[in-house]
């Protein structure tokens, strides 16, 4: 070969991207081979076991905070399974009460009244400035711990009871009423769903605006008050009662859960405050003006110009809070309240010191529930997206 | 409208009373948020500041010297050399210092705005700071060792932001140009690996760092468990980093990389010269704020015993001399953190709105 085409060759960029591409994938594949050849060495040294059959061992841990039927009787498994649960759990909670705080402190920092948009402003910039470890430890140990005993427990209604070993709340003997009233709402959810889409497909086609935000309220929030109204009245409750020197009945929600969720909820509220707050404040006054220049009414410009645009702004980072909140939920483990990471990573990984096949278990599970909120927000941010040339 | 408006008279200023009245009381509704807020204000800063500073006890160097029902600040007066230096040897402790003038002497160098060729030195400089810091605060060669089991506190709070910051700008940088890059299998890898770090909780990277790290080493290797939190924290960062400068390239307009392409340039001329200048302006903020996240995530390698700023107050506790200072450690730690972080986010605030003013 005549060294001309050779220089060609290292200047033809199609050869030199195909070079480089190969150059990547051989690095990573010999990266791999050693790291797995180096592991499956100390492994043998070390004499540790591996593989999934641990997964089917007894695991012999008792949890303090179980929502499944889980007994330390169960296998490993199932104790995987406690945690997850309570790791939803947390998040789902934590995440509601963070968007409700959040929302009315974003307001409140738009708010013309002085006061109350600097006393928002504090807020945010206390909460935001300081780890959440710090708020979790906080929680803990100054508040939680510092709490009167059983005896002299603080009484919210006299339903509820909150003392030094956590919250202890009424509980329905009987599920039934409002596994029935879940039901009738999530139809309702969906009925509201259908509403929609039929609901935009004639506007597009005629121009006649249905009034879905009606419908939208009804179903959202008439509905279920209605429902779990309803539910509540007809079931029995098992309501906790101070019997010597602890409640008897109702469920307690261990120290660790209260003090995880005021933490989440407080420090994540700060973050959506000043979403909310962006979201609002992104829309220009022109595009007021421009939708009333159109003779548009100002709640159709509200519906149909401003929410739109806010919305834009505020869904990708608020999705982004929400998997904060799902990953922040670890922070339980540097209280020990059993979610995933402190049963999983922590307690059964004492157990059987399979500390590969934990670890990977562990990563796999807030991958699936991450990469699915990544994949939408990656779809929703190309979908929505200024487009240049 | 009123008459003195619509005829063009500027009224005089209205008197403080009724400025209040307007701004505060102009509705019931108003009226009813501005008492209930102003409610709220004292009932948190009488308590707070009765207890801080009017009922607090300053003085002395034992337990027995806070009497007064308050703060108890003799406690971190006794505990301060451990809150900043943990248990780094106190006749050493000078070299801690040192460092942090260094480095705070790098930072200013690095917005000095005469500084000349700055693409070039604020990264060697930076690199070269880097070197001199750790020889200074780990020993060796002519210093004594300090092992990094003695580091603690508000310095190793600062060392894990440093070196972790340092680590992971130029890997998301470079995982920021492979996510945009048009050749199939580098922005496949690149995704997978920002999308990886950012899907996982900090807390299971340290552990998967401090655990299995030394698995994959070759047999008789073994890595300093600081590094192995130090890389575990880096990745994420660096994943979050790659984000933030991503959103920043994005904002390049496309005619930038057509006009160098158009002047003969190749891609890493365009990148480095054109692109990357442009677009790190535009990040700027977004990595700042990237940053303070690092600085509040530092905390969490108490998690894998060792004992940073939180974590060294935290351990504090335990001291049966000083039962019952939580309030204390607790205010302590969250003044220092707030306070650098707060410092950060006003400065990251400042580079965006200098940044809309030079366009």
């Amino acid at each position: 070969m005549p060294a001309g085409e050779l220089t060609r060759y290292f200047y033809d960029k199609r050869v030199r991207e195909i070079f480089w591409q190969v150059a990547l994938l051989a690095g990573l594949a010999g990266t791999i081979v050693v790291v797995v050849r180096n592991a499956s060495q100390n492994m043998v040294n070390a004499g540790m076991a591996s593989g999934f059959d641990f997964l089917w061992r007894t695991s012999g841990i008792d949890v303090p905070f179980v929502l499944t039927n889980y007994t330390p009787d169960s296998n490993i498994l199932a104790l995987l399974w406690v945690g997850v649960a309570n790791t939803l759990v947390i998040t789902f909670v934590a995440a509601i009460a963070a968007t409700l705080l959040g929302f009315v402190i974003g307001v409140a920092r738009l708010s013309a009244n002085k006061l109350l948009s600097g006393l928002a402003g504090a807020y945010i910039e206390f909460v935001r400035n300081i780890p959440l470890l710090f708020f979790v430890l906080f929680w803990y140990f100054g508040v939680i711990a510092a709490l009167p005993g059983p005896r002299q427990s603080i009484g919210l209604f006299a339903v509820a009871f909150l003392n030094n070993r956590g919250l202890t709340i009424p509980v329905p003997t009987d599920g039934t009423a409002f596994r029935i009233a879940a039901l009738v709402v999530l139809v309702g959810f969906i009925a509201q769903a259908a509403i929609a889409i039929w609901a935009k497909r004639r506007r597009d086609a005629t121009g006649a605006i249905f009034p879905v935000w009606a419908t939208g309220l009804a179903l959202f929030l008439g509905v279920p008050a209605v429902a779990f109204g309803i539910a509540s009245v007809v079931s029995a409750w098992d309501v906790p009662a101070l019997r010597g020197f602890n409640f008897r009945g109702g469920f307690v929600l261990v120290p660790e859960f209260v003090a995880l969720f005021a933490a989440l909820a407080t420090y994540t509220a700060g973050f959506i405050a000043e979403i909310v707050r962006g979201g609002i404040q992104s829309v220009v006054k022109g595009q007021w003006e421009a939708a009333y220049a159109l003779g548009l009414r100002p709640n159709r410009a509200l519906s149909l110009v401003v929410i739109p645009q806010a919305m834009r702004v505020m869904i990708p980072p608020l999705t982004s809070q929400y998997l904060n909140v799902l990953k922040n939920s670890s922070f339980g483990a540097a209280i020990a309240f059993p979610e995933l990471v402190s049963v999983f990573v922590g307690s059964a990984l004492t157990n059987t010191g399979q500390a590969i096949e934990i670890i990977a278990i562990t990563l796999a599970i807030y991958l699936a529930l991450g990469l699915a909120v990544s994949a939408f927000m990656n779809w929703y941010n190309a979908r929505t997206r200024l487009v240049t040339r | 409208m009123t008459a003195a408006s619509t005829l063009g008279v500027r009224p005089v200023r209205a008197s403080l009373l009724r400025r209040l009245k307007a701004d505060y009381f102009s509705t019931p509704l108003n009226a009813v948020v501005s008492v209930l807020c102003l409610a709220a204000i004292v009932a948190i800063l009488v308590p707070l500041v009765r207890w801080s500073v009017i009922n607090a006890d300053f003085a002395g160097t034992t337990r027995a010297d806070c009497t007064s029902g308050g703060a108890c600040w003799v406690f971190v007066k006794a505990r301060f050399g451990q809150f900043m230096y943990g248990f780094y040897p106190p006749s050493e402790r000078w070299r801690v210092n040192l460092a942090a003038c260094l480095m705070i002497g790098a930072t200013a160098l690095s917005f000095w705005p005469g500084l000349p060729r700055r693409a070039l030195a604020v990264p060697v400089l930076w690199a070269g700071l880097l070197v001199v810091a750790a020889w200074l605060l780990a020993g060796g060669a002519g210093l004594p060792r300090v092992e990094t089991r003695q580091w603690g506190g508000l310095m190793l709070t600062v060392f894990l932001s440093v070196y972790a910051g340092a680590l992971a700008v130029p890997l998301g940088i470079l995982l920021a140009l492979g996510r945009q890059s048009e050749l199939p299998v580098i922005r496949l890898v690149a995704t997978i690996f920002i999308e990886f770090w950012r899907g996982v909780p900090i807390i299971t990277v340290i552990f998967l760092a401090s655990l299995l790290l030394p698995l994959v080493m070759p047999a008789g290797w073994d890595i300093d468990r600081l590094i192995r939190a130090l890389v575990g924290l880096a990745f994420v960062i660096a994943a979050y980093m790659a984000e933030a400068v991503r959103g920043g390239l994005q904002a390049v307009p496309k005619g930038q990389w057509e006009a160098a392409s158009a002047q003969g340039l190749g891609y890493w001329q365009t990148t480095g010269l054109i692109v990357l200048p442009q677009a790190l302006r535009i990040s700027m903020p977004a990595m700042t704020n990237e940053f303070i996240a690092l600085v509040k995530n530092t905390s969490l390698v108490s998690i894998v015993s060792i004992f940073d700023l939180l974590g060294i107050a935290q351990a504090s506790l335990a001291d049966p001399a000083w039962v019952g200072m939580n309030m204390e450690a607790y205010a302590f730690a969250g003044t220092v953190y707030w306070l650098i972080c707060f410092g950060l986010s006003r400065w990251s605030r400042h580079l965006e709105t200098s940044r809309k003013t030079t366009h």
